[in-house]
């Protein structure tokens, strides 16, 4: 490209700054902010599952197990020791991924993949949930409440909602910009050549475990860190942040949205989980869960006529848009999916 | 010392119904190879159509399977020909994907239909126990172990000894040259779903003869089953036996000799250890 602006990067940016007034066109109100910023940590979680889902083709339905480990630490850290949220959510990152290398040492090592994979993953967030129940000093069966405080930067309290929408917009561009740098280096070919075809790509040289190692350590680490901002969103820590349902939600996003797109999870978390949020405000009064039965209708329906992801929807208009400005050439299928 | 031995004999007769469970998922998987993430959600419907039919027509919880047999048989049909048919050729991330769905989709059906809260039916007829020295065995238990233990030796009878089941069998072991030799892929496997969420039934009329639904029970099940078919290994119906009395007697172990809570904590701790330690399983042939 010999243009000094390709499009792509025009309308990332264009889509970050949209984003990023958001909370100015809502001026504020609490409920569409904790609904933007649920979409916003939705995006992230599928994002950072994108890495070791949608790449390395692991199908991980753990994601808030890892979740609840970071909102965990980061609670616990702030309860007990007053340590601010702000080292909290690196420690819950850190946490978050020496988990995920104890957890995937073993498995990946002894060639645990597929389904078994997924059921083990799923098997966890129970394990979890039931050891934070029982362990009393850390979790129990009480809400864990976080000190109040107005609005204190220290303690990542606030009395509105908006500086969380910013820090997790912040965060969904470092998940953003991790997915995109990792497609273009090395362990980024590895990991989807291990998506394609895991034991021609073994046979090909690709370590395997210390590649899946890698991705399931950086998917754990940024998901902790989101676990560590969801707590100061909601304002207390609870073992039933270690849910199975979402963490299958969040596969799910990462699969409708396209395995491996960089931006497909973002796709399919803004579309499915303000949609799904849409049905919950518009039929909840009626009847409680009829939303999810639509929802669950719609992810069905999704995977089974979209399988390669509703990502890749964009790419026409993507390809008008490219002749229309003039800049196209041969071969843009290729670049918008490669973004 | 007598009550930990008491759970091992109530935890072992509720293993033989998590084999009955397993039992049709190892079916499934092992004929189509295609993994039901909802078979514990077929299980949670089963309970549930237990409980309309025994609530409407009167009957006793254990009758029920006479009726709900066939109804989840055409639940399993309606979700082959539906869902599972469309993706037997996609990657099995789409086949997750798409069982996943309806088992988010299953349980929303049931808060729906049912509300959120547990339903119960009242005391099954089969009352009573019998004392062995000093460990009693419930009755309702013990029925529902050796319905289970029927029912298990039918399906073997059935999958050995007649047409459908050795057509089922021979599309599992080679699917192109059972079509070769005139079996109609299609109504196999549809007959193999259809027979893999028909065990649940009769799993749920015996679950509802002593214990309460509702609608998230479904995730339990379906690990509780993947981990006694993970013990077992494929293709062994006994292995499944085996496997579900081990995997309910430690269930009832942990529940009774460190604490209740703990009972969903040691199923998965099996499960763990025996994908890494033993991949194929106790029983697994291939």
């Amino acid at each position: 490209m010999r243009t000094t602006f390709r499009l792509s990067t025009v309308l990332s940016l264009l889509a970050a700054v949209v984003a990023a007034l958001i909370p100015l066109v809502l001026r504020g109100s609490s409920y569409n902010m904790v609904l933007v910023t649920t979409v916003l940590l939705y995006a992230v979680l599928a994002t950072a599952w994108n890495i070791i889902g949608g790449m390395a083709g692991q199908l991980d339905l753990a994601a808030w197990a890892y979740l609840g480990l970071g909102a965990f630490t980061s609670g616990t850290l702030l309860l007990r020791w007053n340590v601010t949220p702000w080292v909290g959510m690196f420690v819950g990152g850190l946490v978050a991924m020496a988990f995920g290398f104890l957890v995937g040492f073993p498995l990946f090592g002894f060639g645990v993949k597929e389904v078994w994979y997924a059921l083990s993953s799923s098997a966890l967030v129970e394990v979890l949930r039931v050891v934070f129940l029982m362990w009393e000093d850390v979790g129990g069966p009480v809400e864990r409440y976080l000190p109040f405080h107005a609005w204190s930067w220290y303690h990542l309290r606030f009395g509105s909602y908006v500086p969380y929408y910013y820090i997790m917009l912040a965060l969904l561009g470092v998940a953003l910009y991790a997915n995109y740098r990792l497609r273009r280096t090395k362990l980024g070919y590895y990991l989807r050549a291990l998506g394609e075809n895991e034991d021609a790509a073994e046979v090909l040289g690709v370590n395997a475990r210390a590649c899946k190692m890698k991705a399931l350590m950086l998917y754990a680490f940024l998901v902790g860190m989101a676990g560590a901002i969801y707590a100061n969103l909601y304002g207390f820590i609870h073992p039933s942040f270690f849910s199975g349902v979402n963490s299958i939600e969040v596969a799910i996003l990462g699969i409708v949205g396209g395995m491996g797109i960089t931006y497909g999870p973002l796709v399919a978390a803004v579309i499915l989980v303000s949609g799904r949020e849409f049905l919950r405000s518009s039929l909840g009064g009626q009847l409680d869960a009829l939303y999810l039965v639509l929802y669950a209708a719609v992810l069905i329906v999704m995977a089974l006529f979209k399988p390669e992801g509703i990502a890749t929807l964009l790419e026409e208009p993507y390809r008008r848009l490219r002749s229309y400005i003039g800049g196209g050439d041969k071969d843009v299928r290729s670049d918008v999916t490669s973004v | 010392m007598q009550s930990i031995v008491q759970s091992l004999i109530n935890g072992s007769m509720m293993g033989v119904i998590y084999a009955l469970i397993a039992l049709g998922l190892s079916i499934v998987f092992g004929v189509m190879n295609v993994v039901n993430f909802a078979h514990g959600d077929f299980v949670m419907l089963s309970m549930y159509s237990t409980f309309w039919v025994a609530t409407f027509l009167g009957w006793d919880a254990v009758a029920t399977p006479l009726i709900t047999f066939f109804l989840l048989f055409g639940v399993g049909v309606l979700t082959y020909y539906v869902l599972i048919d469309r993706t037997l050729r996609e990657v099995y991330v789409t086949q997750i994907a798409v069982t996943v769905g309806l088992q988010v989709l299953l349980r929303a059906l049931a808060q729906v239909v049912w509300k959120a809260q547990p339903r119960a039916l009242t005391q099954s007829v089969i009352q009573g126990n019998v004392q062995i020295g000093p460990y009693t065995i419930l009755f309702s238990r013990l029925i529902s172990a050796g319905v289970s233990i029927v029912a298990i030796m039918a399906v073997y009878l059935f999958l050995m000894k007649t047409w459908p089941g050795r057509a089922i069998r021979a599309a599992s072991d080679d699917l192109d040259a059972a079509s070769l030799v005139g079996v109609d892929y299609k109504r196999t496997y549809a007959l193999t779903f259809g027979l893999g969420s028909a065990l649940t039934a009769i799993a749920g009329g015996l679950l509802m003869s002593f214990q309460q639904v509702d609608p998230t029970m479904g995730v339990r099940f379906g690990l509780l089953s993947w981990c006694v078919l993970a013990l077992a290994g494929m293709g062994s119906i006994p292995g499944l036996l085996v496997s579900g009395v081990i995997v309910g007697a430690a269930e009832g172990l942990a529940m009774s000799a460190w604490d209740p809570r703990a009972r969903s904590l040691i199923v998965y701790l099996i499960f763990v250890l025996v994908l890494w330690l033993k991949p194929k399983g106790l029983f697994g042939r291939a």
